[in-house]
């Protein structure tokens, strides 16, 4: 067939040599200032939820010492593994805002400096400065301590949630909504996260303890007879906890009014008033007879060891993350309890903020050794499929040979 | 276009031209790789200036210059990767073992400077003269200066303000600027303490505090060697990228180095990953057969409705058709996904009236929905093509066959359908290799999921090989570089073998002769 | 196969003006109902994202009532989000896929020509090596890629990461290969007489390639343009570990990340997004309808 093509392929050549160039100009443009004599430039991850919250403190850091803070929009989903990629090419960022339980991995790659917070480190809470210590140094400057707890639809169960599993799902159940409970689940992956606090109540846990307090990888406690307990009951509770409540269906149906409990963090409390749900915080009821210890996650900030801004990063961090006046600023915006305990405090006038360091007061951090890389698939894959109805003893004994197999093998 | 004389001196002007052009850019980049000592890229740039020149400077038609400019691309971004890709197949390369031996030397030295416990935190002041840094220190109100090869003295004429010491006769004091200007050389500034090494060295972070530190480990660059000095540990390179101690204990980090053949044994014995890469290997296979075989059917099945002229609206059928070819593949597949959904989903709610069905979780029915959406992304393009074949077939095969007395369905089978596959197998098995590693479709509907039990990084049912690959490099824990290449160079060897194969039976590649 | 049922259309003489429902049935009116029910197939899922996107939601749930609403509050923060900028994303796709397209056409068209029309040793072994090296996707050697691209920047900072440019010349990588193989196709299907006749007039090579052949290529090299845009808008791999920051992302790996989280996925706004990536798409393959059948199908013919 004959065409005539001319005029079109003029144009398409006009429209990609320009486009050609544009990439190319803007291409050039976008090439670090940061390399350039004239003017800091920090560049620093961040995950989408925060980004706004750090907008304000980073311009007035900016202002007050001239250094540019450059706030980069990242996936959390993603951050974690496309730093690690990223980092020993010396092409990262110099800051990364991340979960405190990345440390052990980013330790062991050699791509994150300890950081030194002197007599700062004794404003910190406890729990915020132990997650964050690792091989007795500190690696990372908290921000906010989360821990999950209970939110409660007030309208529907207007009485505090019970202290018990049970009774919990039975004043679930009274209100006659579609689910009595709902906690996020990866599918057949379960989320040991968000079942750790019931677990927890059984008195099982995932390693024990050093002499220093921090998690021994020699001892690997999952496998004993409080975790199998918790097996057995998980496995008569497959028609609450369901596989296949994801993160967006737990949240619908809370935001619904379809479900009057709902196991999860503070980073959930925002979207519910927002959908104009009366909310209450409380702490999560055992299953197991003992005390329900959520997990605490640290948010904070690491400096990425070949930063070539290894001071101002050092000096934006701990003279200037680190206070008062911008983790209580920080609060303000994201609502989430902040690690320093001065601030920590004004924080608690907060009902919500309250209710979760209620129901977080005996949180143990999340364990941030590398061993826990071998934990955390496979711990949730069993719970999932005991929960839809494998046989709990096998499967979570099974789990614990794995794990450690696995852990002898890393070594 | 005017005149013949033109048509040898124009294009002859403008190849010198755009020859001109590439050379000016190819010196500079020369220039540019020489400033940055990068020799390998010298080489490089230099090579391929000059072959461009040797070629397009011969006169008359010849081959390489038409095939120059899509292979420099090809040698650089396909050739040049993938061999490097079967480097990698053969190191350590990955989680604990990212860089080289002298970063994880400096690494470990750093990290095993510990603040010497209750030590105070010091007031400085960064000061320089003629290009050497020090540190002006305020120690209960005293001022003490000191460099890294001058170990900390009293300093009685520092000026002090407000209880600190600020400024020193003979040195510059910097401001927060001028350390930014210099961070690396005053993070890295380490004024000892005393005379004695043992109490430790000065440091600071941020430029404005000064703390006291010792290092616990130490290097021994002639033993190669490094020592924990609270221990007395020794730690010797231990030949696979990672210090060790006598007891087997590992410094990390490690260092890349190559460990020859471990990552293929590892990939064809450790059985969390054997179990899953057979299984694996066998959906891969299935999925791109049951995939190609369908949409080629469908398409073909569509293309005999449409095949009828004067039909009315066959335009907007066909249109209507193609719609999910136009449509990008990845978004597609997220919609879908989205669809099957067992809580919210529009199959479950809608068209399963509130139906409880685990799409995607279920081992099998996942495989079914992956197969399902393929199916919707791929039809149209095999709907196009074969309506092209049926179309290029002369009407006069058909009207000679039916003249013989053949069947419409003889007419197909034995002569319509033989004439098509000929002319449609290479685009067949293009389509096989194109299913075969067709990552979106995995990653944005399952993830692989559900996950096969006992398979190490979350390798799941519906993973076909290359998304095995992605999550033992990327989604896992523990990121195996090492590992995850030598299941690429695997699948590349496959598929060759498969697209050799069936181009001989084919005979697709005897035109080319 | 549903086929043997297939009555051809072969051997049906003049249709009577008046025919029975019956006789139309059989003859075209089956025809109608597939077409119906396989464009219901095919076009449904846009539909769908359009309604989702036409919901005044971020969630999935009630997307199953069709239409129910209408608000444009999807399109609005999906269009004015700074932090993840859907325009610049939008940008950088067409920029990357036009100039991937037109290198590819150009670089795989020139290579083609060649093995087309050149008889040098090595051609059947240059053509079976390129269709076998362009089996190894680029997926499977990100790492080699992000390192390559690493060392690139490090010298030439235009070229390197995180750059739109540098993420071309990666996908350039990947110009030849079927692509040649495609338009090696239609080229030997334009007789080399025409080029002789161009050859006897004075015109040299490059001047018979560039005025004549392209001309009667050019239904191939459309399509191979469209298939190499549709390749780069459907990439996700390369392109998130080339490019890791907001402003250089493409659309596949900007709008997996607004979902890609759980906790924040805001679907409204995705497929507000998808509705938009789509378009350009769409309206290319429905402008060019003409050539890229008579382009894919003339090329599998041959």
């Amino acid at each position: 067939m004959l065409v005539k093509p001319k005029r079109i392929l003029a144009i398409g050549a006009l429209v990609t040599s320009a486009a050609l160039l544009l990439s190319g100009c803007s291409g050039s443009s976008d090439d670090k200032s940061a390399d350039s004599g004239n003017g800091t430039t920090l560049t620093v991850w961040v995950d989408s939820d925060r980004l706004a919250v750090l907008k304000t403190a980073a311009e007035e850091y900016s202002k007050e010492q001239g250094v540019t803070i450059k706030l980069v929009d990242k996936s959390i989903e993603t951050m974690k593994a496309d730093f690690a990629r990223e980092a020993p090419t010396g092409k990262g960022p110099d800051i990364i805002m991340g979960a405190h339980d990345w440390i052990g991995g980013y330790v062991a790659d050699g791509i994150i400096s300890p950081i030194e917070l002197g007599d700062k480190a004794s404003e910190f809470s406890d729990v915020a400065i132990n997650a964050v210590t690792y091989d007795s140094k500190i690696y990372q400057v908290p921000y906010a301590v989360e821990n999950i707890g209970i939110l409660r639809n007030t309208e529907l169960v207007p009485d505090a949630t019970p202290a018990t599993w049970d009774e919990m799902i039975a004043a679930g159940r009274a209100t006659g909504k579609k689910y009595p409970f709902v906690v996020t689940q990866n599918g057949p992956e379960g989320d040991p996260y968000h079942v750790y606090p019931l677990q927890s109540s059984f008195g099982s846990s995932i390693f024990g303890l050093d002499d220093k307090g921090e998690y021994n990888p020699d001892d690997l406690t999952i496998g004993n007879a409080e975790g199998v307990a918790f097996a057995n009951w998980l496995g008569t509770v497959g028609d609450v906890i369901q596989g296949d409540i994801s993160g967006d269906v737990a949240k619908q149906a809370f935001l619904d009014g379809e479900a009057p409990f709902w196991l999860t963090g503070p980073w959930s409390v925002k979207e519910a008033q927002d959908a104009g749900i009366k909310l209450a915080v409380d702490p999560i009821p055992s299953a197991g007879g003992q005390e329900a210890n959520p997990f605490a996650g640290v948010k904070g900030f690491y400096i990425n060891s070949k930063s070539k801004n290894a001071v101002a990063a050092n000096d934006f961090l701990v003279n200037f993350i680190a206070t008062d006046k911008i983790q209580t600023a920080l609060f303000e915006q994201g609502g989430v309890l902040p690690a320093m305990t001065s601030a920590a405090d004004k924080a608690a006038s907060d009902p919500t903020v309250e209710g979760f360091k209620n129901a977080g007061k005996n949180a143990i951090p999340m364990p941030s050794i590398p061993a826990m890389a071998d934990v955390w698939t496979p711990w949730g894959i069993a719970e999932g499929d005991i929960l839809t109805g494998a046989d709990p003893t096998a499967t979570w004994s099974k789990l614990a040979t794995d794990i450690q197999a696995a852990i002898d093998e890393s070594k | 276009m005017s005149g013949r004389v033109n048509v040898r001196i124009g294009p002859f002007i403008t190849k010198l031209i755009l020859l001109g052009m590439f050379d000016a850019l190819a010196v500079y980049a020369i220039f540019l790789s020489i400033q940055a000592s990068n020799w390998i890229f010298v080489t490089v740039i230099a090579v391929i200036a000059v072959a461009f020149n040797w070629i397009y400077l011969r006169p008359g038609a010849n081959p390489s210059k038409y095939l120059a400019p899509g292979f420099v691309f090809l040698l650089i971004f396909q050739v040049f990767v993938i061999g490097y890709t079967g480097y990698i197949s053969f190191t350590n390369f990955g989680g604990g073992h990212t860089g080289d031996k002298d970063q994880a030397i400096a690494s470990l030295i750093a990290g095993g400077q510990e603040r010497v416990e209750d030590s105070p935190s010091y007031p400085i002041t960064v000061v320089k003269a003629g290009g050497t840094f020090g540190f002006l220190v305020t120690d209960d109100g005293e001022a003490l200066f000191g460099t890294a090869t001058d170990p900390l003295h009293e300093a009685p004429k520092a000026v002090m303000e407000g209880g600190v010491a600020v400024s020193l006769p003979g040195y510059e004091s910097l401001n927060f600027q001028d350390i930014l200007n210099n961070q690396k050389a005053i993070s890295d500034l380490a004024v000892p303490f005393s005379d004695d090494i043992n109490d430790g060295t000065l440091r600071t972070q941020d430029g404005r505090t000064g703390y006291l530190y010792l290092s616990h480990l130490s290097y021994d660059a002639d033993a190669d060697t490094i020592t924990d000095g609270r221990t007395g540990t020794v730690y010797h390179d231990g030949g696979k990228g990672s210090f060790v101690s006598e007891s087997g204990d590992n410094l990390k980090p490690g260092w890349t180095v190559t460990v020859g053949f471990e990552n293929f044994t590892k990939a064809l014995t450790d059985p969390t990953i054997r179990g899953p890469l057979v299984q694996v290997t066998i959906w891969t296979f299935v999925l791109a057969f049951v995939t190609v075989f369908a949409t080629f059917f469908m398409g073909l099945f569509l293309a005999i409705v449409f095949n009828k002229p004067h039909m009315r609206g066959r335009k907007i059928y066909r249109t209507l058709l193609i719609v999910p070819y136009a449509f990008p593949a990845f978004l597609g597949a997220l919609v879908w996904s989205g669809m099957f959904n067992r809580s919210y989903g529009f199959v479950n709610e809608v068209l399963f009236f509130g139906a409880d069905i685990p799409w995607l979780t279920d081992p099998i029915l996942a495989k079914f929905v992956v197969i399902f959406i393929n199916l919707w992304l791929g039809f149209p393009y095999m709907f196009l093509v074969t309506m092209g074949a049926l179309q290029s077939i002369p009407a006069e095969v058909e009207e000679a066959a039916t003249v013989d007395g053949a069947s419409p369905w003889q007419i197909f089978r034995l002569i319509k359908l033989p004439l098509l596959l000929v002319s449609v197998a290479p685009l067949l098995i293009a389509s096989f290799a194109f299913n075969f590693n067709n990552f979106n479709v995995i990653y944005m509907t399952t993830g692989g999921g559900p996950k096969i039990e006992g398979a190490g990084s979350n390798i799941g049912h519906t993973d076909i090989l290359i998304s095995m690959v992605y999550k033992i490099a990327f989604d896992g824990q523990t990121r195996d570089y090492g590992l995850a290449s030598v299941l690429a160079i695997l699948i590349f060897i496959i598929v060759t073998i498969i697209t050799i194969i069936s181009f001989r039976q084919t005979k697709a590649l005897e035109e080319i002769n | 196969m549903t086929v043997t049922t297939t009555p051809t259309s072969s051997g049906v003489v003049l249709t009577p003006k008046k025919r029975t429902f019956k006789k139309f049935f059989n003859d075209t009116g089956w025809r109608h109902l597939v077409g119906i029910a396989v464009g219901i197939y095919a076009v449904f899922p846009i539909l769908y994202v359009l309604s989702n996107a036409l919901s005044p939601t971020g969630t999935l749930t009630g997307s199953n009532k069709l239409f129910q609403a209408f608000s444009l509050a999807g399109f609005e923060r999906v269009l004015s989000n700074p932090d993840k900028p859907f325009g610049a994303w939008f940008m950088n796709t067409m920029i990357i896929g036009g100039v991937v397209a037109f290198g590819t056409i150009l670089m795989g068209g020139l290579a083609a020509y060649a093995f087309s029309r050149m008889r040098f040793s090595g051609r059947r072994v240059g053509l079976l090596s390129l269709l076998l090296i362009q089996m190894f996707p680029q997926v499977l050697a990100v790492i080699a890629i992000f390192l390559l691209l690493g060392a690139i920047g490090d010298v030439f900072p235009v070229l390197g990461l995180n750059t739109r440019t540098g993420l071309i010349m990666v996908y350039l990588g990947g110009a030849l290969g079927v692509n040649t193989y495609l338009m090696y196709g239609f080229f030997n299907t334009v007789p080399t007489s025409i080029d002789e006749a161009a050859r006897i007039d004075g015109a040299g090579h490059a001047r018979i390639f560039f005025t004549i052949i392209v001309r009667l290529v050019f239904p191939i090299l459309i399509v191979v343009g469209i298939l190499s845009f549709i390749a780069v808008t459907g990439d996700f791999v390369v392109a998130s570990v080339v490019l890791s920051e907001p402003d250089t992302k493409t659309l596949a790996v900007g709008l997996y990340e607004i979902i890609a989280n759980d906790r924040a996925a805001d679907w409204g706004a995705f497929s507000a997004g998808a509705v938009m990536a789509a378009l350009p798409v769409l309206i290319l393959f429905m402008a060019l309808q003409k050539y890229i059948i008579s382009g894919l199908t003339a090329g599998a013919v041959k």
